[in-house]
């Protein structure tokens, strides 16, 4: 016991740098916020429930998506897998106030969708309207989580269930999801801290949150009102991170792949089920940008702006793959890793704007380097940090000790021992957390616009600048380019899944 | 519809045609007959050197348009640019300020609220009197120089009710039978129950929001109060002028007209304006191109705001300042948006 005290292991002094620094945007919102005496009043107990309510349904939400599409995707044999994964994961890349902008355009009577097919439908709005765009534009959180955890599974235990008479729903839902919850709770974890930041959406919807306050304050040069609003929104957040860490599973060595065959008609069904969301997400946006487009022609585009997307995305998601591997395997490791890591997902819940200021705070303390390229990927790490430790440290503490254990008894030095084991083993892991950093930052606006380097234009501030003029027909192409960009980004990065895990192949196909 | 499409696409992609006054100097003597006070840029000093903007909200491709006109009129001059929400870099610029690392020198605004801001923390520079002198007697101030005007209106749905249904004071429109419409968390709205605040007093402001709060729809924005008013969802609307007249123009069958209250906060008129952060003659220079009578002209022909620079008319579809009767109301005042917070928090309607 004493020996474990004493010990501080290396990933844990780097584990504390990273923390530190994503921890220092919230520190300047301390100090920001201290000459308001802004306090939560009992009104906001009716904005509170709106705020709780719409993050509750998002969660569940994505998790109800995000879970089966998962199963599908890495269990089920369907032709093109990896081009289904990368069109059902492209949502997320698109920013959601768009989303529900297309919504709000599209439904109800005197939308586009009785312009153009004459059908009146009922208008999206309110909870249930912010609900279901968030829901659409987050549940990627939870598929690519979830997968990550489902491929490094072993399958004997469902074969030992199906032979012992269990039929597959129930082993599925008994002896598969019991042993990827923590991964499953990480990514809906994402989901609605995602849903109690963003703005965007429930402002469309017509629903006041506690964000939409927050923007009030923001836009009537209260900042400091806003920073200190922020930081009570955080007492929330600090509920649901403490949630999310009672999720515990046990620890197992990885093993044989599971997959399903289905027959021809099966394969339809199941991609056919897919379609709702498919059109919801991704054609919905862009049947309504093409219809504008039609409408009011081309307007000036440089493809430079895609290519300053793709270029900062990467760089943000190679960067934050690499802060991320020390902090989450430092959570595996101990009672205080396991503190830092929750420490750099606070920042994630506050909303973007005010996390942009502060990180324009930030940035000014490297005079040197403020808007420049260096900062502004920096800043992207800081802000997203979360969502590559969350997926790549679900994959690794399901991860059994005695595989390391046994590289190290076999004479290998501990970081040999996590080059050939560990790393290899969570490779799915890190891809994903890079896939979810790389996307989130191809529709990330307020640290762009704020810390980019002067006319660094991306396709979401573009995006964003067509949008605020009102001339919705420029958005089309861009819009198009952020998903055709995201999937290609996607299948980079998915095709380095398997680098250094061939001996695990060959075990598994024995 | 088509039209529209034209003029975009020309002014993108022949903006010299678009712009006269980058080819040809005949034009600008025709102009000379409608306005006495605004100066041709051809009568301007060609900027040199480098400029950095911040400008507050694009705008589309409007004010893009005009800064790309300067900017290819002036070939020895550099002018950057970083947009953003105008709240958001009005902080940006505080927090340059304090840690002594300036990058703009121009800010341009949509919003007179962060101009105030900014001018009240004493960080812009002052301007030469003959630049504010060339502005409406009203909207002369010494740091900084309001661009562009816009009105507030009472957009309504002419096949729902009729103009004289409208009453003609802003205060009266809760007690009206209308369904009205409107964006209390909009920056705009914001800055018009300022300017009541100021006008009628906290008491009659508080009793109006109430009153309102029971029978107003909510909207987002006033895109979309005016777009709830031409489908119909109510009678009459509040909103910025410019809201509907683009409406109209991309959609010329739209079922929206304009109507106006008088010497009240309804018809407020606001500004966006610009203001220099560093002394430099090049900036001056730039805010001079900015008020020549080919950008004002600009401006209300294509972004449909209200010129604020000699006696240029305004944007077809309103009427022009001398016919409607906006309050007396100083400008700078409207920066002072936390009471009326409070005060909309406390009518329950934010």
């Amino acid at each position: 016991m004493i020996r474990k005290i004493i010990r501080w292991p290396l990933s844990y002094s780097i584990s504390l740098v990273i923390t530190l620094l994503a921890f220092l945007p919230v520190i300047i919102l301390f100090t920001l916020a201290s000459d308001s005496v802004q306090m939560f009043d009992a009104r906001n107990l009716d904005i509170l429930s709106n705020t709780l309510l719409l993050m509750l349904f998002t969660g569940l939400g994505a998790a109800l998506i995000g879970v089966p599409l998962a199963l599908l995707l890495t269990y089920v044999h369907i032709p093109w897998r990896r081009f289904w994964l990368i069109l059902l994961t492209a949502p997320l890349a698109l920013p959601s106030y768009l989303g529900a902008f297309t919504f709000y355009a599209a439904f109800g009577s005197g939308g586009e969708i009785e312009n153009v097919l004459g059908i009146t439908t009922p208008a999206v709005n309110g909870l249930f309207g912010s609900s279901l765009i968030m829901v659409l534009y987050t549940y990627p959180f939870v598929l690519l989580s979830t997968r990550a955890a489902l491929s490094s599974l072993d399958a004997s235990q469902v074969y030992a269930a199906r032979t012992l008479g269990m039929s597959l729903l129930p082993s599925i839902w008994f002896v598969v999801l019991p042993r990827i919850r923590n991964a499953i709770a990480g990514g809906t974890l994402l989901a609605a801290m995602y849903a109690l930041s963003d703005f965007g959406t429930p402002a469309m919807m017509g629903l006041t949150t506690f964000t939409s306050e927050i923007y009030v304050e923001y836009n009537a040069f209260g900042l400091s009102q806003a920073a200190m609003l922020s930081l009570q929104l955080l007492a929330v957040v600090a509920l649901i991170l403490y949630i999310e860490s009672k999720v515990k599973v046990s620890q197992e060595s990885p093993g044989r792949h599971l997959t399903f065959w289905p027959n021809y008609w099966q394969t339809k069904l199941l991609l056919l089920s897919t379609l709702p969301v498919v059109i919801l997400a991704i054609f919905l946006p862009l049947a309504i940008f093409s219809l504008w487009l039609w409408r009011e022609g081309i307007g000036h585009f440089d493809i430079n702006y895609a290519i300053n997307s793709a270029y900062a995305s990467l760089l943000a998601a190679l960067v934050a793959v690499i802060f991320a591997l020390p902090l989450a395997y430092a959570a595996t490791k101990g009672r205080v890793g396991r503190i830092m890591e929750r420490i750099t997902f606070i920042g994630f819940g506050i909303p973007g704007i005010v996390m942009g200021t502060a990180l324009v705070y930030a940035g000014l303390q490297l005079p040197f380097l403020y808007q420049t390229l260096t900062l502004l990927v920096l800043a992207y790490v800081l802000r997203f940090l979360p969502l590559a430790v969350g997926t790549i440290r679900s994959s690794t503490e399901s991860l059994d000790g005695s595989l390391v254990s046994a590289a190290r008894v076999l004479g290998a030095s501990p970081k040999e021992a996590y080059r050939r084991v560990t790393l290899p083993l969570t490779m799915r892991g890190v891809v994903a957390g890079g896939a979810l950093v790389f996307l989130e930052v191809m529709r990330e606006l307020p640290a762009t616009l704020l810390l980019g380097p002067i006319e660094f234009e991306t396709l979401s501030t573009y995006l964003w600048r067509v949008y605020e003029a009102g001339y919705f027909g420029r958005a089309a192409i861009p819009g198009l380019l952020l998903f055709f960009i995201s999937g290609l980004g996607l299948a980079i990065m998915f095709s380095t899944e398997r680098w250094g895990s061939t001996t695990l192949n060959e075990r598994s196909s024995r | 519809m088509q039209r529209r499409a034209f003029i975009r696409s020309l002014s993108y992609i022949g903006i010299a045609s678009a712009f006269p006054f980058l080819s040809t100097r005949s034009f600008a003597g025709s102009i000379d007959v409608i306005s006495s006070h605004a100066i041709s840029v051809n009568d301007l000093p060609e900027l040199t050197g480098e400029l950095t903007l911040y400008l507050g909200r694009g705008e589309g491709g409007l004010y893009e348009d005009v800064l790309n006109a300067i900017k290819k009129r002036n070939p020895n001059f550099t002018l950057r640019i970083r947009r953003g929400p105008t709240a958001a870099l009005a902080n940006t610029i505080m927090a340059e300020a304090k840690a002594g690392v300036r990058q703009a020198d121009l800010f341009w605004a949509v919003d007179s609220g962060a101009i105030g801001q900014i001018v009240g923390a004493g960080l812009a520079t002052p301007l030469p009197s003959d630049l504010t002198d060339q502005l409406h007697s009203k909207f002369r101030f010494n740091d900084w120089a309001p661009i562009s005007g816009r009105i507030r209106t009472l957009p309504y749905n002419p096949e729902r009710i009729t103009a004289d249904k409208i009453p003609d004071s802003i205060m009266a429109l809760p007690d009206s039978n209308l369904s009205i419409a409107w964006a209390p968390a909009y920056a705009s709205f914001q800055s018009f129950i300022t300017a009541m605040r100021i006008l009628e007093g906290d008491k009659a402001t508080t009793q109006w929001l109430k009153a309102m709060n029971k029978k107003a729809k909510k909207y987002a924005g006033e895109l979309g109060v005016v777009m709830a008013v031409e489908r119909g969802e109510v009678d009459v609307g509040l909103a910025n002028h410019y809201y509907t007249l683009r409406l109209k123009s991309g959609k010329p069958d739209a079922k929206l007209d304009l109507a106006f209250t008088k010497d009240d906060a309804g018809c407020l008129v606001n500004v966006s304006g610009v203001l220099a952060l560093k002394e430099s003659k090049t900036a001056t220079d730039f805010i001079r191109y900015l008020l020549s009578k080919e950008v004002q002209t600009y401006l209300s022909g294509e972004a449909y705001e209200i010129p604020l620079v000699g006696k240029l008319s305004p944007p077809e579809g309103i009427p022009s300042l001398t016919e409607i009767s906006p309050p007396t109301i100083d400008l700078t005042k409207l920066a002072d948006l936390r009471p009326t917070l409070v005060l909309m928090r406390n009518a329950g309607v934010l």
